[in-house]
């Protein structure tokens, strides 16, 4: 019994010799600590590393332009597997490490809890890519957020299928049958319940079929065949990247008909995953993505342009690729508006700072990704300004094609017609 | 109407691979009274098997399949040495919690060296379609499930008519008496556990054509399989195959009918509803599930 | 009384931290570790008392949490009942668990009670209109004590603190009572037990019933500290196995076990995270490949746990646990 006691005590005293030499101060002047919460283990690692990359580079060019408030940026990383350790994370770097502003962290399950946490160490939270539409709508002063959300994935989907495909297609809007296809995680379903709403409300579009599925389901064959008796104009799929490629195989196999396929985000249709795994067989389908090939830069403003170019010029020297990947672009260009806020509001105390993300006004074009800014008042980036951008799968890529003034692309098949003959 | 040649289709297909995967888990179960909670991983890692084989040698996964058959018995006689014989008189839960804590370790093993992203096994041949009668069916599919039936129906040709067969099913009717028979009933379990591992391994390996890999894939396959087994009664290979086209029916009819959001709910019911009403399944003996063994 | 020492000195220093130490993160771990210590405490009682071993417990707590956040948000009601309507639906179902126990052993029960919480986890995720399905519940912070928003980690560790000394006792209470022998006959050789005339079944179901009340009450308090339900995560299969892994490895059957099991897995997770962050991150997964094997070689070698394999070469008598 004195073995076990002396082994819980001396369990207890190495914790309290652990929280002691941690609580040493690591401010090293001439550096602006910002924590970083991602998740790099578990099942959502493989986006998650993007984006500390993309993180990375545009912290490195940052740091080329003069850093932030004059100092060298510097991250400290928090791993957030699931929603417990994320919270935890998120108040290790608030309380341990000192940070003032967290930036993260991707999934939609996970930022909820970070941003509580934050909230309650009175700490900044930057989200640069979760979707949830209620992040920004829990009253909370401390939350801002550079992409869209959820709802916004929707509305741009919607505004493409109403704009651009209804009169490629000789029909109009509220003519287009629309079926909508979609995994149930809380991606899928912001998503689609958001394109469900305008879709029906603002254009009138007749909803021929709709249908939730898990995404690791081992097989569509079944929800095809239903398909195929809605006979659908436009199929609003939003997949996960394993159930994107099995119903393309399975939908091919069927002979599923459709005039057209709209995703949106940098998984399923917009991951490339897809290319890997159909090459030119993958030609066809949409993605809502920030830009890819084609994207012409000058278009935009002169200062976007500049930190565009120079953003996908250290892409390709850190990855070797030409085109960035959404989780690059998305995490770099939230941290890049950081950056323009931190230099507006010259102090991270969060009146300061919040006053002036909300005065700051910049139209489409100045930022990476030829973003604008217009934060509202929950601290979400405006669906306006948050420029994006349709992008379709041609010759085994993902090539930028809407807005048609943004890119020398433009968008083929449509409609789809014969599986063997998009090449 | 016209959806129902595909849909059968579609069920055949998933049944058979279903059921390989739960044949050996049925094995297992019958000989050695051990539920394989980490059947699904063995699964996973066929599934590498064949892509690494596919990446770095260059290897067609249906010649994986004969080469790599040696590889995936002795991890299967590997991981009984190491894993299950020290257990292998212990009590239930101390078997359930070894199998348990071997499944979180291979997969995180798996997570750890190869990551969380998808690959793939891109054959030339994957597209490729066979039709007739207003069927279409993958290749890859078809080969799969071809496979399936050759491993199922050798599997239970060895159990019926080869010696070692007969002494596995004696092993499996009274362990004790079979020992008392001079049988080596440590021999026998190894060689169980081997062969419940290499149909599963199989499985994984017909698999990488048609399914992404990635380390948690085992998961979505063998709740599926546990499902089967049980309705088809722990134990019982035949059981095991029906219920598996019988569980592959449930999911492709249901996604049909009712909607594919439900599906797993579906089967997942049938399966609370077995084990509430004939929990010895369809075709096990009955009151197997209160002994327990 | 010597065999608490460990248990007042645990209980001491847990109370003693937050008038000590300031560090929130400190305290933050301190409080995930005692209300994990209880949720695997909870386990125990059906798991390590009874014999009922469950991988499917997630489904009360994703009860609790669920019952918590859904009053919070759709009715304004206070989270305290949301505790006892959480506690009060756990119960409920533990009831038809403990049904199916009567009827199932050993495996059988196993996989029932897998089924059980995956079929709670879709409906969760699909049932948009009622629990925002895969969406998850964002539970708003509102301060003050009856809705449970407090901001002062301190008071969250009193908090935990009472409900980790009332699991305590609970399981302090079936090692020394007169139903825990019973139990434990139960437990060891259920034929026996029966024809000795101790009322098996109602005993099982007993202690399944209170199981899963104690752990629905452990989701809630989660949900209220975390501040977000996430229905992929509070029934997943991989949180039920973790309550039996703190359960497990501190001792199944001892009533500091899930405590010490807890702690040590979140030192380590936490160490190991904050140590390697960064890309080399992968890494970090390490830790799960640790749990799976120490669990492997602790079935083998110490079944009843690490703490009982120490105190086993201290004392000679007969203790609860899985049998040999």
């Amino acid at each position: 019994m004195r073995h076990v006691k002396w082994a819980v005590v001396a369990g207890l005293v190495a914790l309290a010799v652990g929280v002691v030499g941690a609580l040493q101060a690591q401010q090293l002047s001439g550096e602006y600590k910002i924590g970083v919460l991602e998740p790099l283990t578990g099942n959502l690692a493989a986006e998650g590393k993007r984006h500390l990359e993309g993180y990375e580079i545009v912290r490195d060019l940052i740091n080329e332009r003069g850093g932030v408030m004059g100092k060298k940026l510097v991250f400290v990383v928090g791993d957030a597997v699931d929603p417990t350790v994320a919270a935890s994370e998120a108040t290790r770097l608030a309380t341990r490490e000192g940070v003032k502003i967290i930036t993260g962290t991707f999934s939609s399950t996970l930022c909820g809890a970070a941003s509580e946490a934050a909230a309650r160490q009175n700490v900044i939270y930057w989200e640069t890519s979760c979707v949830d539409p209620r992040l920004t709508k829990r009253g909370l002063k401390n939350v801002f957020r550079t992409e869209i959300d959820g709802t916004g994935f929707g509305w741009y989907n919607v505004e493409f299928i109403a704009k651009h495909l209804a009169h490629r297609l000789g029909k109009k809007p509220n003519e287009l049958r629309i079926a909508y296809l979609s995994e149930d995680s809380s991606y899928g379903q912001s998503v689609t319940e958001s394109a469900r709403q305008r879709a029906k409300q603002e254009f009138g579009m007749e909803e021929v079929a709709l249908e939730y599925y898990t995404f690791t389901t081992n097989d569509l064959t079944p929800v095809i065949l239903k398909l195929k008796n809605a006979n659908p104009d436009i199929l609003h799929h939003i997949a996960r990247n394993q159930d994107a490629i099995l119903f393309w195989r399975q939908a091919r196999e069927q002979n599923f008909q459709v005039k057209a396929v709209v995703h949106a985000g940098a998984t399923g249709y917009g991951s490339p995953d897809f290319g890997k795994a159909f090459g030119n067989d993958g030609n066809g389908p949409f993605a809502l993505l920030e830009p890819g090939p084609g994207f012409v830069i000058e278009k935009m403003r002169p200062e976007g342009q500049q930190i565009e170019r120079a953003f996908r010029q250290a892409v390709k020297a850190k990855t070797g690729s030409d085109v960035p990947t959404g989780g690059h672009q998305l995490a770099g260009g939230g941290l890049w508006l950081l950056k323009l806020v931190l230099d507006a509001a010259k102090s991270d105390d969060l009146d300061k700072f919040r006053a002036a993300v909300l005065a700051m006004d910049l139209p489409v074009g100045s930022a990476i990704n030829g973003w604008g800014v217009k934060f509202d008042e929950n601290g979400q980036n405006t669906n306006a300004r948050v420029q994006h951008y349709m992008l379709q799968w041609q010759g085994g890529q993902l090539v930028t094609v809407w807005p048609e003034e943004f890119t020398t692309n433009r968008a083929k098949w449509i409609p789809l017609g014969a599986w063997d003959q998009r090449k | 109407m016209h959806a129902i040649p595909q849909l059968l289709a579609s069920t055949i297909l998933l049944g058979g691979i279903y059921a390989l995967i739960a044949v050996g888990l049925t094995l297992i179960f019958g000989v050695m009274r051990i539920v394989n909670f980490a059947h699904g991983e063995f699964l996973m890692l066929g599934m590498y098997l064949a892509f690494w084989a596919f990446t770095l040698l260059g290897l067609d996964p249906y010649v994986t399949l004969v080469l790599g058959l040696p590889v995936i018995f002795g991890g299967g006689l590997l991981s009984y040495r190491l894993v299950m014989r020290p257990v292998i008189h212990a009590s239930h839960d101390v078997q359930v919690f070894t199998t348990v804590g071997l499944s979180i370790a291979l997969q995180a093993l798996a997570l750890v060296l190869w990551s969380a992203d998808s690959q793939f096994v891109r054959t030339g041949y994957y597209a490729v379609v066979v039709r007739f009668g207003g069927v279409a069916v993958n290749v890859a599919q078809l080969a799969a499930f071809t496979a399936a039936v050759l491993f199922t129906g050798g599997l239970f040709a060895f159990m019926r008519w080869s010696y070692t067969g007969k002494v596995m099913r004696a092993t499996a009717q009274d362990r004790h008496a079979a020992s008392l028979m001079g049988i080596d009933t440590g021999r026998v379990f190894a060689l169980t556990w081997a062969v419940g591992i290499t149909c599963v391994g199989v499985a994984g390996v017909v698999l990488a054509p048609i399914y992404p890999v990635y380390p948690s894939i085992g998961l979505q396959f063998v709740l599926i399989a546990y499902v089967a087994v049980v309705l088809g009664g722990l134990g019982d290979m035949v059981g095991a195959l029906i219920a598996s086209l019988l569980v592959a029916f449930v999911e492709v009819v249901g996604s049909y009918v009712i909607g594919t959001a439900w599906k797993e709910v579906l089967y997942l019911l049938l399966f609370i509803a077995i084990l509430v009403i004939r929990p010895a399944g369809l075709f096990g003996q009955r009151g197997a599930e209160v002994m327990g063994t | 009384m010597r065999a608490t020492w460990p248990a007042v000195t645990f209980f001491a220093v847990a109370a003693l931290a937050p008038v000590v130490v300031r560090d929130a993160f400190f305290l933050d771990g301190l409080i995930l570790i005692l209300l994990w210590g209880a949720a695997g405490a909870a386990w125990n009682v059906a798991g390590g008392y009874a014999g009922q071993v469950s991988l499917g417990h997630a489904a009360f707590f994703g009860l609790g949490a669920y019952s918590a956040a859904l009053l919070g948000t759709r009715w304004g009601i206070s989270p305290w009942i949301g505790l006892l309507v959480g506690a009060a639906l756990a119960t409920a179902f533990g009831f038809i668990l403990g049904f199916l126990s009567n009827r199932l052993r050993g495996p059988y029960f196993v996989l029932a009670t897998i089924a059980f919480s995956q079929v709670l986890l879709i409906v969760a995720s699909r049932w948009r209109g009622f629990t925002s399905g895969s969406e998850g519940i964002p539970v708003p912070f509102r301060p003050g004590f009856w809705t449970l928003g407090i901001v002062d980690k301190r008071v969250w560790v009193y908090l935990v603190l009472v409900l980790a000394a009332l699991l305590y006792l609970v399981q302090l209470y079936l090692e020394r009572s007169r139903r825990g022998y019973q139990l434990a006959a139960v437990r060891e050789d259920e034929d026996a037990a029966l024809s000795l005339g101790v009322p098996a079944r109602r005993l099982k179901v007993a202690a399944i019933a209170v199981s899963a009340a104690l752990t629905a009450i452990c989701g809630t308090l989660w949900t209220q500290y975390v501040g977000f339900v996430d229905p992929l995560y509070v029934f997943s299969v991989d949180l039920s196995v973790r309550f039996c892994l703190f359960a497990i490895l501190g001792g199944i059957g001892t009533p500091l076990g899930p405590f010490l099991g807890a702690a040590l897995i979140t030192i380590l997770e936490t160490s190991l995270r904050a140590r390697f962050g960064g890309i080399g991150a992968g890494l970090v997964g390490i830790y799960l490949i640790i749990y799976g094997v120490v669990l492997v070689v602790t079935m083998r070698f110490a079944p009843q746990g690490l703490l009982r394999w120490i105190g086993e070469h201290l004392r000679r008598r007969p203790q609860p646990g899985p049998a040999s």
